[in-house]
């Protein structure tokens, strides 16, 4: 099993839930977070902004769907076809156990 | 050392909290999150529940009432949560899972949360900069 954790655009967050229920990956836990990437954030006049306000969809998912929802993200998330700086990252780490509180069963 | 991710509902946060420090961890980060689940495919699980709410509609369009209540419990939409990291020595893990389970299980079948166990690489204690173990 996998955890990923998407870092979007907080106006894509509806299209890329969306997007993933109708691919048939109902279940995403959604925080609010800020950050900033490898631009060191935006420089706009003399101010640079480098908290800036994304979405982070956190994702349990077993081996074999991983990689179809890294494309589904990675699609939905996109703000062009070429993209842009600030669309986000992925990032996929392993995951030991997981467990349903309430069956109290050890599985997804 | 393992990370514990737990994600529970609001009004359990104070027995999770209670639950943590009687199994031995009681150092943990708290968040709120939106979350969901699976979708409900079986629809016996809710039913009780739709019939309770469906009650409460009564004098209203029943149609859309319907419609209403269906979209709150087939779990399409995002609910508050509270998620809980914590970070524990690998022979903790099994007891604090159990506690955190035994203290959020309840009648409505589903919404319960998760619990995810993941490895954790290294840990380091700011103050001291001792590492791993000792540091947590």
């Amino acid at each position: 099993m996998y955890l990923i954790k998407a870092v979007v655009r907080p106006e894509k967050r509806d299209e890329v839930l969306y997007e993933l229920t109708s691919a048939g990956f109902n279940a995403a836990t959604v925080v609010d977070v800020v950050g900033r990437g490898k631009q060191k954030g935006i420089k706009i006049g003399n101010i640079v902004y480098d908290e800036i306000p994304k979405v982070m969809i956190i994702m349990a998912v077993k081996d074999a769907d991983k990689d179809d929802i890294v494309s589904v993200i990675m699609r939905a998330a996109k703000t062009s076809e070429k993209g842009a700086f600030g669309d986000g990252k992925i990032f996929v780490s392993p995951l030991e156990e997981a467990y349903t509180v309430s069956t109290g069963a050890k599985e997804l | 050392m393992k990370e514990i991710i737990a994600v529970v509902r609001m009004n359990r946060t104070n027995a999770t909290k209670k639950a943590l420090i009687e199994s031995g961890a009681a150092g943990f980060t708290a968040l709120k999150v939106m979350g969901r689940g699976k979708l409900v495919e079986d629809k016996g699980v809710i039913a009780a529940r739709k019939a309770n709410m469906m009650e409460l509609a009564i004098g209203e369009d029943a149609k859309e009432a319907e419609q209403l209540i269906d979209g709150f419990l087939d779990g399409q939409r995002l609910f508050p949560r509270r998620m809980f990291h914590v970070i524990a020595k690998n022979q903790d893990v099994d007891q604090i899972v159990q506690a955190i389970m035994n203290a959020n299980r309840t009648e409505n079948k589903v919404g319960d949360g998760k619990i995810f166990v993941l490895p954790i690489a290294e840990v380091v204690r700011i103050r001291t900069a001792e590492r791993n173990e000792v540091a947590l």
